[in-house]
């Protein structure tokens, strides 16, 4: 990595350390994860309420200690560039293996990367150890700005102090977050909920789903080859959007779209508006054929769990079909019961979560078999109690980030000049 | 408007903006030289008649698929490049940034999405448009500094004097950098409304916190400016290449099987 040649090469663990101690040093950490990882084996869990707060503020007592008291040219290295350095490319090499390999290991019958913590990096000792390495390494450069505060320190400080709340507030406080989720059913209320592993807890309160609507974009058909049932469609092409008494051109065909039912029930060939939950989306199509001006007719549906689909032949290779139709929006009514009797409705939408109770609900699914006609709500509970510390820190590096982009690299343009 | 009228705004793009790269080459005192603003214009505004026409009928932001993210790449790299080449009169960089917008226009020629209004739920927030038009902006500066270091290795390797490549590339980066910042950070703020959690270590998260950090090393190898400039430009070409794996790459990595961020599939 060092690249400039001193005159006389310093001899290797003379002080100042340079780039060589500093990689070495990060290579041994690294080294030492993955030793501690195969004899552990199974990664680590981080701690707890309190364990985890005691461990932050030792933290920082021992930054302004050591930093304070202690005068040794690695305490001076701690917060130089080529610590920083170092300590940044063993974090990135890390997450560089967490970016190329498949996470979720088996464990029970452990291959060498799974041993090794690559199919688990986030919880594995050599990602620890080498976050750790940068987190001190950061530390240390925060006290040692800190103690010579100016204006023109502002910027720097919000930057680091930021990502150091950052990093320490989500790893740390990752033990005391509860995500659960929680299947509301229209009959009875629930009052279970699960964790990630499936872990099943008994919350202090019922929820009952009331209603569950969802908001569809329009029905669009295309041309489907009959061979292989896939959608003929030239780059760049679009499918036609099904509204009633419209046309639309698909390649050499004109389609009239004659009549929609949006709830649909299939009898005798034909389709009919029901109001029986299971209703497909249905339109009745003229197609002619530019060319030759033949026209054929018929109904054409996506079909649901209740109503067969329906395709309209043009012709031996070609149909009219329906895809599948999206949803745009999702939304449930929900009761919450505290005690029988004391109850409060709410509503929620995807990207509009409600807080309730010290938890944040979040609507994040339903039955999709089902679809428009589901009976069912999956919604999350998340309860984080670091987030507002979280949230300190990215505030922290958005206005260092704001400060650093009106400003520049200082030092660069005065040097310019 | 949709993908099928492409090619005829892509044809005006190119012609306009070929006059202008051959009206470059001439004299500055010629009368074609003072031409070469218009017609840069000119190849800016077909590009944008037709990103703002597909946003039209599309109903929803044109941000989703890969093909309507390379639009804006082509639109926010050549503005940089025009800017940056009225500001500090850069020429060569002016026909790179220009070469570089007409490539990745040119990928969509032979690439075009399918019409698709949809949108899912999920990606219908507030936050959708800046999320991806800082991250897009972010790209551009970024590319651009792809560009300043190939250069500036090429002339190390000539043996030439690379401190003002050096210190164009700082500024540059910096930007570029801040830029990625907000884009990792909103991205945050949003999953945290749309998913629950602001980090959930989804493979495009990852790969965009590793962008951030191979950025964020450079920025620490110049903090010394003695250090070889070699090893930083080497770390801005690697930069790159990741933003570019974060970017297009994601999906086809066995680590992405099952990322929230994979939506043209």
């Amino acid at each position: 990595m060092s690249n400039n040649k001193p005159k006389q090469k310093a001899k290797l663990w003379q002080y100042p350390w340079g780039y060589r101690e500093s990689f070495l040093i990060a290579f041994f950490i690294l080294l030492t994860g993955f030793l501690v990882e195969l004899i552990s084996g199974g990664g680590i869990r981080m701690p707890a309420w309190p364990v985890n707060i005691a461990i932050i503020v030792i933290f920082i007592i021992y930054f302004f200690l050591v930093h304070s008291l202690i005068k040794h040219p690695i305490v001076k290295w701690l917060s130089s560039p080529k610590a920083a350095i170092a300590s940044i490319s063993a974090f990135t090499l890390m997450v560089l293996l967490l970016g190329f390999i498949s996470q979720g290991g088996n464990m029970e019958d452990p291959r060498l990367i799974d041993s090794l913590g690559l199919t688990h990096v986030i919880s594995s000792w050599p990602y620890l150890m080498s976050a750790l390495y940068l987190l001190v390494v950061l530390g240390f450069t925060i006290v040692r700005r800190a103690r010579t505060f100016s204006i023109k320190n502002i910027a720097f400080l919000l930057n680091h102090t930021g990502l150091w709340i950052v990093v320490v507030a989500a790893s740390l406080g990752s033990a005391d977050m509860w995500r659960l989720s929680m299947q509301l059913e229209m009959k009875h209320p629930v009052t279970t909920a699960y964790d990630s592993h499936g872990q099943a807890y008994n919350m202090s309160f019922g929820m009952q789903l009331l209603d569950f609507t969802i908001e569809e974009y329009e029905p669009q058909v295309g041309l489907m080859r009959n061979a292989d049932f896939m959608l003929q469609m030239e780059k760049g092409g679009k499918l036609a959007t099904v509204k009633e008494g419209t046309t639309a051109e698909l390649e050499n065909y004109s389609l009239s779209f004659e009549k929609y039912i949006d709830k649909a029930r299939k009898y005798d060939d034909i389709y009919d508006t029901t109001s029986v939950p299971g209703g497909s989306h249905a339109v009745y199509i003229v197609a002619t054929d530019e060319q030759s001006g033949q026209t054929v007719e018929g109904w054409v549906s996506d079909g649901s769990f209740n109503v067969p689909a329906s395709y309209l032949a043009l012709n031996n290779e070609l149909s009219v079909a329906m895809t599948q139709v999206r949803p745009k929006e999702y939304s449930s009514d929900i009761r919450i019961y505290h005690t029988l009797d004391e109850y409060e409705d709410f509503y929620i939408e995807v990207n509009k979560p409600l807080s309730i109770d010290g938890w944040k609900v979040y609507q994040v699914g339903y039955d999709e078999l089902l679809g428009r006609w589901s009976e069912r709500s999956v919604i999350e509970l998340v309860r984080d109690p670091w987030l507002p510390v979280v949230y300190v820190g990215i505030f922290m590096i958005l206005f260092g980030t704001l400060y650093l982009l009106w400003m520049g690299n200082g030092r660069i343009k005065t040097k310019k000049a | 408007m949709t993908w099928l009228d492409y090619p005829t705004y892509l044809l005006l793009a190119t012609v306009f903006w070929s006059l202008a790269l051959i009206m470059l080459a001439t004299p500055r005192k010629s009368i074609f030289h003072k031409l070469i603003g218009i017609f840069l214009f000119l190849g800016l505004a077909a590009v944008l008649t037709f990103t703002i026409s597909l946003w039209v009928s599309l109903e929803r932001p044109p941000f989703r698929t890969l093909a309507e993210t390379r639009l804006w790449y082509g639109v926010f790299i050549a503005s940089i490049g025009i800017v940056l080449h009225y500001r500090w009169k850069l020429p060569l960089m002016l026909a790179y940034t220009i070469l570089m917008a007409l490539l990745f226009l040119f990928l969509n020629y032979l690439n075009p999405d399918t019409f698709d209004k949809t949108l899912m739920p999920a990606l219908q927030s507030p936050w959708f448009i800046p999320h991806v038009i800082v991250y897009i902006i972010g790209y551009a500066f970024l590319g651009f500094s792809f560009l300043i270091g190939v250069w500036g290795l090429y002339l190390n390797y000539k043996g030439k004097d690379i401190e003002r490549v050096m210190l164009m590339a700082d500024n540059i980066i910096y930007i570029g950098f801040a830029f990625l910042t907000f884009g990792l950070l909103f991205g945050a703020l949003w999953a945290k409304e749309a998913w629950g959690h602001y980090w959930t270590w989804d493979p495009k998260e990852t790969w965009a916190f590793i962008t951030w950090l191979a950025y964020l090393l450079y920025i620490h190898m110049r903090l010394r400016k003695k250090q070889s400039h070699k090893t930083a430009l080497w770390i801005v070409v690697f930069a790159f290449i990741t933003i570019l794996i974060c970017w297009f790459g994601v999906n086809y990595l066995p680590s992405a099987q099952s990322s929230v961020h994979v939506y043209s599939s």
